[in-house]
């Protein structure tokens, strides 16, 4: 790895693909199974996973990028329909337009609760009569919208097919914009604990004393608050359900121990903003606790890169009056302004950096990455060089 | 306080609800945003009440941040500055308030809230959690002195994240599609009352001069829209200072093109940059015939525009 921690002010300075350097995100998105981004909402967490993703594969390597409602026009960019009930590969063309001429492959996929929960359901229940009895069942419908942390739920359980199948070297998943760090770690666990058996058992008519006093209680509350139609309808739903908890528990095991193994990294896309800070550091610090690996920190929209620019200050103006010489003493007010925040930022990042953690401040790319072209230079800005192995002649 | 004059249509627009709901995407100040809100409306001499949503044990609170710079808000609301409280709104609360309004019983709202079925199915199963939340905020709504007079002026929701608005919005239509009869709508439908009374609450939606972000603002107005959410305005947030005149900058482009990248060429980008989002929301206002929201300079934003990660 580069970038000592020790050295906060060379990298940082240093677009890598210029002076010739790999960051720590090479090796991660190089030989990692799964790289997962985590960060507070409109850091550009969906952004920098897909350049994450199409460095990976630059580096010759078959990309699955999972990404939870990304900005319309990246999705275009990526040529992903917004729709889909599978991962879609980004047209081969389109890579080569940008400049990616590698082996590797690039798939995207916009995740779909539904079908998530409606494949799940396809491969824990076994037999087709009871998938048609759960799928036909009126709540089922509104549960696979509506239950709380569908999101994150959906997240591990994709990941879990996805991983399973081994059709990709490398996943990178952008998390939901959660406020409660990597809930979706822990979200199959919930929605699993919830439909414990024990928890629908309460619900369905039971002996023994204790559990009839107590459903008899759950009885009485649903009843008087959702009307009697309904607790009966529930209590169908649960007993439909009821014999694949076990697998669901299962699945949640399985995607904790690939996320804790070293197959995989955790990294934490942050901005300068201070909310966005704290929540970056409260993610940290649940990432230590719940023993995931951790890659890196990713500073998005800092001004900390200012390597190759010119300060109006140093630029003979000609002439003292007019608008190009008062434009230009505005101009080089903005530019102190840059400055201090350039130095504000380089601050922050080498104080990531401190705790002997990686952290690299993406470029300035001028506003919002909306093609290709623009994942492909942020993906150089954040990993390096990246030398494609072609077996074809690139036509340059 | 900077710009109250840049953000007064809003304030006066505000100033007479009961509820605002503050709402956006991630990331683009709506804490911030709330809390420069509550001031305004404090120093006009109204007691307001600000609310966050969060989950049962969350340690951090980013409104105390924004209000005060330190602590947490409590399940309880405590004055945090003069004419100021803060509450968290958690969903467990208002389940207790919810059971306890459609049992008729408190013994058995009690015991219902001690069973752990109960607990979990409100706090897993369809739009409980959302519902727990609007209940609890209508708890405090109701709230009276002795006198008769509301103990809050004005509640201040922050939300979380766009999907919570509509989230709010949609509870009698989710829970109708799951549950068709029982008590339980008839309450939910009284409760929605407040919250879509355009003489009793409103949205702001915070947003950021950028393409992106305004077109999704525009989006998530016209979703509140259609849910019945009335709109009180929108917030531009962070929008640069344009020192230039025309001539200065053409006169500058001009130049820069000749010497190569400059310092402070990000900064005129992004003023450039801004000016077009900022025309789509005016002509959004001008298009919904609506009352004009807050749209301007810092919009009432009471730090510099990118943060200051030193506070």
């Amino acid at each position: 790895m580069t970038g000592s921690p020790s050295h906060p002010e060379r990298p940082v300075d240093l677009p890598f693909a210029r002076a010739g350097l790999a960051s720590f995100l090479e090796p991660l998105v190089r030989d990692k199974r799964v790289v997962v981004c985590c960060g507070a909402g409109g850091v550009g967490k969906t952004t920098t996973s897909a350049a994450l993703g199409l460095a990976g594969a630059m580096l010759g390597r078959n990309v699955l990028v999972l990404t939870i409602d990304p900005a319309r026009r990246l999705a275009e960019a990526m040529g992903i329909p917004e729709s889909a009930r599978a991962p879609s590969p980004i047209p081969p063309d389109r890579l080569a337009a940008a400049g990616v001429t590698g082996q590797g492959t690039l798939h995207a996929w916009m995740l779909n609760p539904t079908v998530v929960f409606e494949g799940m359901v396809r491969r824990l229940a076994h037999d087709e009569d009871r998938v048609r009895l759960i799928l036909a069942n009126r709540l089922y419908q509104h549960v696979s919208e509506l239950v709380a942390g569908m999101q994150e739920y959906t997240a591990a359980e994709a990941l879990y097919t996805l991983a399973e199948d081994r059709r990709y070297d490398l996943i990178v998943l952008d998390t939901p914009p959660s406020r409660n760090a990597l809930e979706f770690l822990e979200a199959p666990r919930k929605l699993a604990g919830f439909l414990d058996e024990r928890v629908v058992g309460m619900f369905l008519p039971s002996r023994g004393a204790l559990r009839a006093a107590a459903s008899s209680l759950i009885s009485t509350v649903f009843t008087r608050i959702f009307g009697a139609g309904f607790h009966e309808e529930l209590q169908e739903f649960l007993g439909a359900f009821s014999g694949m908890f076990g697998g669901m528990r299962a699945h949640a095991e399985a995607v904790r121990t690939l996320l804790t193994s070293s197959e995989a990294t955790f990294l934490l896309v942050t901005s300068p903003e201070p909310s966005a800070l704290a929540e970056a550091r409260f993610f940290h610090a649940k990432i230590d606790e719940l023993g995931v690996p951790f890659g890196g920190y990713i500073l998005n929209r800092s001004w900390a890169q200012t390597r190759g620019l010119k300060n109006p200050d140093l630029v003979q103006v000609v002439g003292t009056s007019g608008p190009v010489a008062s434009g230009w003493s505005k101009l080089s007010a903005l530019a102190d302004d840059e400055r201090r925040r350039a130095g504000r930022d380089r601050s922050l990042l080498a104080d990531l950096r401190g705790r002997g953690t990686d952290a690299i401040a993406t470029p300035h790319l001028g506003g919002a990455v909306e093609d290709l072209s623009g994942l492909v230079a942020l993906a150089g800005a954040l990993v390096g060089p990246l030398e494609q192995e072609s077996r074809t002649n690139p036509a340059t | 306080m900077c710009c109250d004059r840049v953000v007064s249509p809003l304030l006066e627009r505000i100033a007479g609800l009961r509820a605002v709901m503050v709402t956006g995407k991630g990331g683009v100040g709506k804490t911030t945003v709330t809390a420069t809100l509550a001031r305004l409306l404090a120093a006009s001499g109204k007691r307001v009440l600000c609310g966050e949503i969060a989950a049962d044990q969350e340690t951090s609170s980013p409104l105390m941040a924004a209000l005060t710079g330190e602590g947490t808000s409590a399940i309880e609301p405590v004055e945090v500055l003069p004419g100021i409280a803060t509450v968290v709104l958690q969903p467990t609360r208002g389940h207790h308030a919810f059971l306890r309004d459609s049992l008729k019983i408190h013994v058995l709202a009690n015991a219902a809230m001690r069973s752990q079925v109960i607990r979990r199915f409100l706090l897993a199963a369809p739009t409980f959690p959302e519902l727990g939340i609007l209940y609890r905020v209508l708890e405090l709504e109701r709230e009276r002195l002795p006198g008769g007079r509301h103990v809050w002026d004005t509640i201040l929701l922050d939300l979380p994240a766009t999907g919570h608005a509509l989230a709010l919005a949609q509870i009698p239509a989710s829970i109708l599609r799951i549950i068709p009869g029982g008590p339980i709508v008839e309450a939910v439908r009284e409760g929605l009352r407040v919250l879509r009374d355009p003489a009793q609450a409103g949205a702001v939606i915070v947003t950021l001069p950028e393409t992106l972000p305004v077109s999704e603002a525009l989006e998530l107005a016209a979703g509140l829209v259609k849910h019945e959410i009335p709109l009180a305005g929108f917030v531009l947030n962070r929008v640069p200072v344009d020192p230039f005149d025309p001539g200065e900058r053409e006169a500058v482009r001009a130049h820069a093109a000749t010497v190569g990248p400059l310092l402070g060429m990000r900064s005129l980008d992004r003023i450039e940059r801004a000016r077009g989002p900022r025309a789509a929301v005016a002509r959004h206002l001008r298009a919904m015939d609506h009352p004009r929201g807050g749209v301007g300079g810092r919009a009432g934003v009471a730090r510099p525009p990118d943060g200051d990660p030193r506070r």
